[in-house]
């Protein structure tokens, strides 16, 4: 003879039950294949061919030039792109939030629309953009400014900022809806106030708008942080990790040691543990930094 | 409490549901993909006469194959014009050609046979001849051995050791990539020169006609993509050399061939002969707009180069420099180039491998049929038929092809190694720093240490 359930009880099988199908499909398809990962990270061999061997790949990470490499270049990218992205983003916001701007819909809808575009396309053509006989080197020495195309992909320091203005080109306009989503929670009377009181714009933005946004800043902060360590389109489609491998990133070198090379999963592996780890302490840090609420 | 019962179970059918959507989407995902011309003309031909049944080939009465390769314009071309050779005498035979990019069969390839789901293959695949060691030492289980099942007698023996891993054939050789000098002859007269000034000559005397040639039509000579090493790695080889020694450990310090292939390329840029751009289309650009007086790559390229039709006939075909120093150096070279491999998931390896044999491997008819995109054949027979001894027009009338089987007998046997792609890519780091300015020799100890450390597993 089966027990009556209190309510309390009820209320609850009722929420497992709808969260069980969720449960189930991210247990199978994310945490599985994640607790398989870290488990072919502590494994060595050629291609099926694999044995444990312990930290082995871990430390050996750090003694690979080409990793890191692409080390530096990530965090080149996120200590550059990621401030001017997000800046870009919450002054376009502010400015779109304006109650007496014309057209609002239009602009809000043209800064949103690069993210709307497909990674891989937009990386081509940025590619084609910049190519020697691209369209940006067509402008400049049509004006006079060049005298020939100049090669942006083919030098160290101009690739990498053509892949940071292709980042902010292409995600700036996400991180502004989060800002603009954000600001619709602050309530317009407190500009007003501020405004009877003598504060000029720059110091509403400054001393109102950061502060009352802070935790969709943090928010955007981490994904920019999460996304960045993780970029792999731009280096692989823009640049191919070139020249010299001056823009690969760590996600491309993966991709490269398991099927380019002589596949190395157990090696890939531990890199993509290394990306985590790296994730989780910058967005640790900026938890620790940016929420002061306890 | 009924009701309840009813909500758990909707839910539980929901779940259900949605895992079986999932592997629906796969199957009949695979199935579209699936349908294809090739399929349903010849598969009406297989249900007009229903003879030579073979029980193990799926349904009745059809022989069916399953083949992923990535050029329309070529290697597709080429399954297809097989399929139909085969057909005559095969009627109930049926292939499907699925074009998949080399990119995506080395990365479908490796999914595959590291999940252990090796069904998820198609019968046969192209596979590029420098990637053929080492998936096949990386995946033993997902190839089958081909020896004793074809007649590699009758192929070029530098091709076959491509697909040859400790003895066994796992490959069929299919295309040759003899490299050939191809220069635009209206170009070379407005600076003054012929062809034949550029035939049988080193490269120092092509940077000192080329400079010329820069000099009077403002155009390079050569184009090629920027942070490869294509043109490093044919230079390399028509001398005979190698990224590794016969051991197979890394060779790229003491290289004395390489060393001075590294000098000539770096050369070949400061003085504006050649000039890198950033991608592949790019390349194929500068041939088809006319910016630049030439190009050197395997034969195969010379189905890109008739893309431009109004470039017909102000192009000829030499053979490339030689490096000025080797011993070795001779003016030929092989630059990619492919063979096809059959799987293991293949559940008709006779069929397969007596389709390959009667085509690839048997049929001079066959090779003269897809000799006009540039397949020229590495099955020897093939190269005392007619068809190559007649001239194309695009190419100012000459017989190109007995050229170009000729240059293919000249080339040098070289040893390309299961690391290549890692010496490929380490060598073009190198070479992109000492264009800009540093070290030859500090960066090929650079490249010697990235290549070793690949190789340290």
């Amino acid at each position: 003879m089966k027990k009556k359930l209190t309510l309390g009880q009820k209320h609850n099988l009722t929420g497992w039950t709808f969260l069980m199908p969720a449960v189930v499909l991210i247990v199978a398809m994310s945490f599985v294949p994640m607790v398989q990962a870290l488990i072919l990270s502590f494994k060595t061999g050629i291609g099926t061919n694999m044995t444990y061997t312990g930290i082995t790949n871990y430390t050996r990470m750090f003694k690979d030039a080409v990793f890191m490499q692409s080390l530096k270049n990530n965090f080149f990218y996120l200590i550059i792109q990621v401030p001017i992205m997000l800046i870009t983003a919450l002054v376009l916001a502010s400015m779109l939030n304006n109650k007496d701007l014309k057209f609002k819909g239009f602009f809000r809808t043209a800064i949103f629309l690069p993210c709307a575009t497909s990674l891989v396309s937009y990386a081509i053509i940025f590619r084609s953009l910049f190519a020697v006989d691209g369209f940006v080197n067509n402008v400049l020495i049509n004006l006079g400014i060049l005298h020939t195309g100049y090669n942006f992909l083919g030098h160290p320091l101009s690739a990498k900022i053509i892949i940071i203005v292709a980042l902010v080109w292409r995600w700036t306009g996400y991180n502004m809806v989060f800002y603009l989503a954000g600001l619709q929670n602050i309530e317009y009377s407190v500009y007003e106030a501020a405004k009877i009181d003598g504060a000029s714009p720059f110091q509403s933005f400054r001393k109102i708008t950061v502060p009352l946004l802070k935790p969709t800043i943090l928010l955007t902060a981490i994904m920019s942080t999460n996304g960045t360590l993780q970029l792999f389109d731009e280096s692989m489609n823009l640049t191919n990790g070139g020249p010299a491998n001056a823009t690969i990133t760590m996600s491309h070198y993966i991709y490269n040691v398991s099927f380019k090379y002589v596949p190395n999963f157990g090696y890939a592996a531990s890199m993509s543990y290394m990306i985590l780890m790296l994730v989780a302490v910058l967005a640790f840090i900026q938890m620790k930094v940016g929420d002061k609420r306890d | 409490m009924k009701k309840k019962l009813v909500s758990t179970v909707l839910t539980a059918a929901l779940t259900v549901s949605l895992l079986a959507g999932c592997g629906g989407g796969t199957e009949t995902a695979s199935n579209s993909a699936g349908t294809d011309e090739t399929t349903t003309k010849a598969a009406s031909a297989a249900e007009t006469s229903g003879d030579e049944a073979q029980a193990d080939a799926g349904a009745a009465g059809e022989e069916k194959l399953t083949v992923w390769c990535w050029d329309p314009a070529f290697n597709i071309n080429a399954m297809n014009k097989a399929a139909e050779v085969y057909q005559k005498d095969h009627p109930n035979f049926v292939l499907e050609v699925v074009e998949t990019p080399w990119e995506d069969v080395q990365t479908k390839l490796t999914t595959a046979a590291t999940s252990g789901n090796l069904d998820t293959l198609p019968d046969i695949l192209l596979m590029q001849d420098a990637a053929f060691q080492k998936n096949v030492i990386s995946y033993p289980d997902a190839f089958t051995d081909l020896t004793g099942k074809l007649d590699y007698s009758q192929f070029s023996a530098g091709k076959v050791g491509f697909s040859t891993v400790d003895g066994k054939n796992y490959g069929v050789p299919f295309d040759n990539g003899a490299v050939i000098a191809s220069y635009r002859t209206d170009l070379l007269e407005q600076a003054g020169y012929k062809i034949s000034d550029f035939e049988n000559i080193t490269w120092s005397d092509f940077i000192e006609k080329g400079k010329v040639v820069l000099e009077k039509t403002g155009k390079p000579m050569l184009s090629c993509v920027g942070g490869e090493s294509d043109i490093i790695v044919m230079m390399l080889q028509s001398a005979g050399g190698s990224f590794f020694g016969a051991d197979g450990s890394a060779q790229l310090v003491d290289n004395a061939i390489l060393e001075e292939v590294m000098s000539t390329y770096a050369e070949l840029v400061k003085s504006g002969v050649l000039v890198e751009v950033n991608d592949w289309d790019s390349y194929i650009g500068t041939l088809n707009s006319g910016t630049v007086a030439g190009t050197m790559a395997g034969c195969w390229i010379m189905a890109s180069i008739q893309a431009a039709d109004d470039q017909a006939g102000n192009w000829s075909i030499t053979n490339m420099p030689k490096l000025d120093n080797a011993a070795t150096a001779t003016n030929y070279a092989n630059q990619g180039g492919s063979s096809w491999a059959i799987t293991s998931n293949c559940k008709n390896v006779d069929l397969a491998a007596d389709f390959m044999g009667a085509t690839f491997g048997g049929s001079v008819e066959f090779y003269d049929a897809i000799l006009n995109t540039g397949a020229i054949a590495c099955y020897l027979p093939a190269g005392d038929s007619d068809a190559y001894g007649a001239s194309n027009d695009f190419f100012g009338g000459e017989a190109v092809y007995a050229k170009i089987i000729d240059f293919a007998g000249q080339i040098p046997a070289c040893n390309t190694g299961v690391y290549f792609y890692e010496a490929r890519d380490a060598v073009a780091t190198a070479i992109t720093n000492i264009v800009s300015g540093a070290d030859v020799a500090s960066e090929l100890q650079g490249a010697q240490d990235t290549v070793n450390f690949a190789m340290g597993q």
